[in-house]
């Protein structure tokens, strides 16, 4: 279809417009009654000196005088003169200029032939698309009687005169009749295409001539030098009233767009338009007009049509019959609009559907669901679109995002439904070597093509019941390309340009649901190493507060220790001048063992930030805890206290490759910590196999006061004590804990206030 | 005789036979044919017909003929103190003054303790590790690469201990170790022990 970005237009135009320059002018005897008005007499004369000069029309004009019946008696000799006066100057105006503007270009008139010109082939083709001037003249006079009339039911406003607003709607249209004239193939190609699409001509004019009849008129008018007026209306009445330039007579050009209007909803004769943008009422309040007026006048507008028609000789239908006609022509246009509107609903009965499924394929999607569930809520909305039937999804996972189920990434997930929507069976499937990604599948294909023509190989996973010859495929695509491939046994589908909207979802569904899933494995990646990484912090500022209070105690043991030894040197000193047993000599006695046990201490604070590497050997541990518990024992002050502690070894113990001191050590500090707890009655000692670690449990359990859960918890801090102040010094536990953990072991505690405590020590055999 | 020069003569480990005729209070021919004859022990200078009488043969020969061994014998072990703490040292040579024995030297560097290592020729040296100019083990490795320290026994003291470094120190060359705060008792033991006293 040719448009307007023919490199030849501005030629085309030219030519048209020279055209246009060349068509007959108008009759004189027409432009010289244009010219005069009413207001002189001398005018009058003259109108009926040119009407007598042309027996037709005066013939005409003395039968419209008789129609019109104004006291016309029968017998009584008619003459223009009288016609003139009885009529009127206006009407006899507009009469003559109707007549002769028929005779141009009415349905018999042919000026080319008249004037012999000779034209290229202007004769229109032969069809049904011929411009039908009868019922084009008929248009344009609804368009003037409608426009007088208008104008006539407001003579308060003084710038709608009628005779004027007459003429202005009969020549509205004239642009028509000169692109008939001037390309009659093109033309009748504008009108059969309107006819067509029911569209307006002056668009498609434009399109395919390149200029519309809005133009052409407008320059015609100025041709025929017609007033500015009639110009005006002929290159504007199609605009909407609010879109006039500001003139004089801007009302008058509003006045015939209105009245076209209004023959145009009657039906009158053809315009070349079909659609309406407006109600002729809103367009008459638009104007500032009563919008009752359009009714009105559209009561009379068949009478007085009939009447003009008449005069013009247009035909001899009687003014019913014209009504009928119009009442026809309306019938056929509403028949063809019902059409169109049946059409549309059907199409749009399709798309409910489509939204419907859309929507309740929306609610079926849990929020953040995994692909299964965006996979199950899609064969259930297909089910629910299709039919029921075989369905079955076709996914592979995006490349990039590694899947711990896919052993490789080329394998597609093939998830299979049975009748009722029900997952059947769900697998990964092994494209051959050289077959596409499944992304890659050519999304111009069609909406649905049989399976065995793309897709053979999958023959071997349908299920057993499902012949492949029956199997469809559709693509489910959406920006990011195919997504995944839906399978069925769907013989009919709706059309595709509907199901579109449905499949996109579906991809979009799938696509988000994909990225989702990644993004939630990143998460929990991501959730992974941020625990891991708290974790590695906690231990890094456990070792790093370790090691600060290693070099604290490093520096204390060096700054403390040499006071110390002066005071424990200058102690012993002391007691070796003093008489033994004097009260100064036990006074220097206690500073100088004061001051080492000050010593002590700093050396564990020592030990315990920065302990000694185990110096690991072979070691009997039945051995080692006997002989820790007679040391502990022996050191006890009290015998009963000795007497409560057991030993009770359960296995034979095998030789484990541990610091038999740091062992000891921690041995001896447990059985202390049970003592200092003073037990009811007993603090059992017993050491056992564990085959899970492999190790040795050493448990040491007391009947004595107990610890609760705050005590419990600060157990093995350094210098914690529950205890009042003066008790042994808070290390024991920190010790064990510690010495454990550098044999690889762990020590734990239970305890219950008034119940007791169980201290059980785990050495693994080999760390 | 000058102090100094009796001083230097008990320091001395290698007598000539004219400084060996003082101290057995003899004449030096005496002192010569007993050399020569076998019944004081001693060498001759490599190269030369000097007679040397190392300190151990002349207090062999002196008990051997009764000869009152007070110029030698008399002589106290010497102690080098170093320790950059004053109360430490002030403490020891309390120690050491009220036991009697010994003669004591302090300081308080590594460089003094070079110096005196020298002039002072102790029998023992009770050495801080931690000095203000230098390590104990850097103290112990140059003493016992110095012929002439050979025979000086080195007892450590710290206030830190650390098993390893303890172990270093050993290896070095020191011949004890002591932890501070120690025990007067035991160190004078152990300094007895290891003088031979």
């Amino acid at each position: 279809m040719p448009t307007t970005t023919d490199p030849a237009k501005p030629q085309r135009l030219e030519l048209i417009l020279r055209e246009i320059d060349s068509l007959p002018t108008l009759p004189t005897i027409a432009a010289r009654v244009l010219m005069l008005t009413s207001s002189e007499d001398s005018h009058i004369r003259e109108v009926v000196d040119l009407i007598s000069a042309d027996p037709p029309l005066t013939a005409k004009i003395l039968s419209l005088c008789r129609r019109a019946d104004r006291g016309v008696r029968g017998g009584e000799t008619l003459t223009v003169e009288k016609a003139v006066v009885l009529l009127g100057f206006t009407a006899v105006r507009n009469a003559v200029l109707s007549i002769k503007m028929f005779e141009l270009y009415g349905p018999n008139a042919s000026p080319y032939e008249q004037s012999g010109s000779e034209e290229p082939d202007r004769t229109v083709p032969r069809g049904q698309y011929r411009f039908d001037r009868t019922n084009f003249w008929r248009h344009s006079l609804a368009v003037a009687v409608a426009s007088e009339l208008i104008a006539a039911a407001h003579p308060q406003l003084p710038d709608l005169r009628p005779s004027e607003a007459f003429v202005c709607g009969l020549l509205h249209d004239v642009g028509k009749l000169a692109l008939s004239y001037v390309l009659p193939k093109a033309f009748s190609r504008v009108i059969e295409l309107a006819e067509l699409h029911q569209t307006n001509i002056a668009a498609l004019e434009r399109r395919i001539m390149g200029l519309d009849h809005h133009t052409v008129g407008k320059r015609l008018a100025e041709q025929w030098q017609l007033p500015q007026v009639i110009q005006d209306c002929i290159w504007l009445h199609g605009a909407p009233f609010q879109t006039l330039p500001s003139v004089e007579h801007r009302r008058v050009i509003g006045l015939v767009g209105l009245a076209d209007l209004v023959a145009r909803y009657q039906h009158i004769g053809y315009s070349g338009n079909f659609t309406f943008k407006d109600k002729p009422e809103a367009v008459a309040e638009a104007m500032g007009l009563r919008p009752s007026v359009v009714q009105s006048i559209t009561r009379e507008l068949h009478g007085r049509l009939y009447e003009q028609s008449q005069l013009l000789g247009l035909d001899e239908e009687p003014s019913q019959e014209l009504f009928f006609q119009s009442i026809q022509q309306a019938n056929l246009a509403l028949g063809r609009l019902n059409d169109m509107l049946e059409a549309r609903t059907r199409a749009a009965a399709d798309q409910t559907r489509i939204l419907d499924a859309i929507n309740a394929f929306h609610a079926q999607t849990p929020p953040n669901g995994t692909l299964q569930d965006v996979f199950d809520a899609l064969v259930a909305s297909a089910q629910s679109v299709f039919g029921q039937g075989y369905y079955a999804l076709l996914y592979q996972p995006l490349s990039g995002t590694a899947d711990a189920k896919t052993p490789s990434g080329r394998q597609w997930l093939m998830c299979q439904y049975g009748q009722r929507g029900r997952p059947v069976r769900t697998q990964w499937v092994e494209p051959p070597v050289h077959s596409p990604e499944l992304s890659g599948l050519d999304p111009e294909q069609a909406v649905s093509v049989r399976l065995m023509g793309v897709l053979p190989w999958l023959t071997d996973y349908l299920l057993d019941s499902q012949d492949i010859r029956d199997v469809q495929l559709m693509p489910l695509r959406c920006g990011l390309g195919t997504v995944a491939l839906i399978l069925h046994d769907r013989p009919i589908l709706p059309p595709w340009r509907q199901l579109q909207a449905l499949t996109v979802t579906w991809a979009s569904a799938i696509a988000t649901a994909a990225k989702h899933d990644g993004a939630k494995r990143l998460s929990e990646e991501l959730a992974d190493s941020n625990r891991a990484l708290a974790e590695a912090q906690d231990r890094l500022l456990h070792t790093q507060s370790m090691a600060r209070l290693g070099e604290m105690a490093a520096g204390a043991a060096h700054e403390m220790n040499n006071p110390l030894a002066v005071i424990s040197g200058r102690a012993q000193l002391l007691s070796m001048a003093l008489p033994p047993g004097s009260k100064e000599h036990k006074a220097a006695q206690v500073i100088f063992e004061q001051s080492h046990r000050l010593s002590d201490l700093i050396t564990l604070l020592r030990m315990f930030a920065d302990p000694p590497r185990p110096q690991k050997k072979a070691t009997d541990l039945s051995a080692l805890l006997d002989a820790t518990v007679k040391r502990v024992q022996a050191g006890l002050a009290r015998p009963e206290q000795a007497k409560a502690i057991t030993l009770k070894i359960k296995d034979q113990l095998p030789p484990a490759t541990i610091d038999p001191l740091q062992i000891g050590d921690a041995i001896a500090e447990l059985l202390l910590n049970a003592i200092q707890s003073s037990p009811k009655s007993s603090v059992h000692v017993t050491a056992q196999r564990d085959e899970s670690v492999p190790g040795v449990v050493v448990q040491v359990s007391d009947d004595g006061q107990g610890m609760d859960p705050h005590t419990l918890s600060h157990a093995t801090d350094p210098f914690f004590s529950a205890q009042p102040a003066g008790r042994r010094v808070g290390m024991g536990l920190a010790r064990v804990e510690r010495f454990a953990a550098a044999h690889g072991g762990k020590l734990e505690l239970r305890s219950t206030p008034g119940v007791g405590t169980v201290a059980t020590l785990t050495i693994p055999l080999d760390s | 005789m000058t102090s100094a020069e009796h001083s230097d003569l008990r320091t001395k480990q290698i007598f000539t036979t004219g400084e060996a005729a003082e101290i057995c209070k003899l004449s030096q021919q005496t002192i010569i044919r007993c050399f020569d004859s076998g019944r004081l022990r001693g060498f001759r200078v490599p190269g030369s017909r000097f007679r040397r009488i190392p300190r151990e043969g002349l207090i062999r020969f002196m008990r051997e003929n009764d000869i009152p061994i007070d110029a030698l014998e008399n002589t106290k072990p010497r102690i080098l103190i170093v320790d950059d703490d004053e109360q430490i040292v002030d403490l020891l040579v309390d120690v050491f003054k009220r036991d009697q024995r010994f003669e004591v030297k302090t300081a308080t560097t590594g460089y003094d303790a070079g110096v005196l290592s020298e002039q002072f020729r102790p029998d023992l040296m009770i050495l801080d590790y931690m000095l203000p100019d230098i390590n104990g083990n850097v103290v112990c490795k140059t003493v016992r690469e110095n012929p002439n320290l050979s025979n000086m026994k080195i007892i450590i003291i710290s206030g830190v201990v650390n098993q390893e470094e303890i172990a270093s120190l050993l290896r070095a060359g020191a011949d004890e170790f002591f932890k501070k705060p120690f025990n007067i008792e035991k160190l004078l033991a152990r300094i007895t022990e290891l003088l031979h006293l």
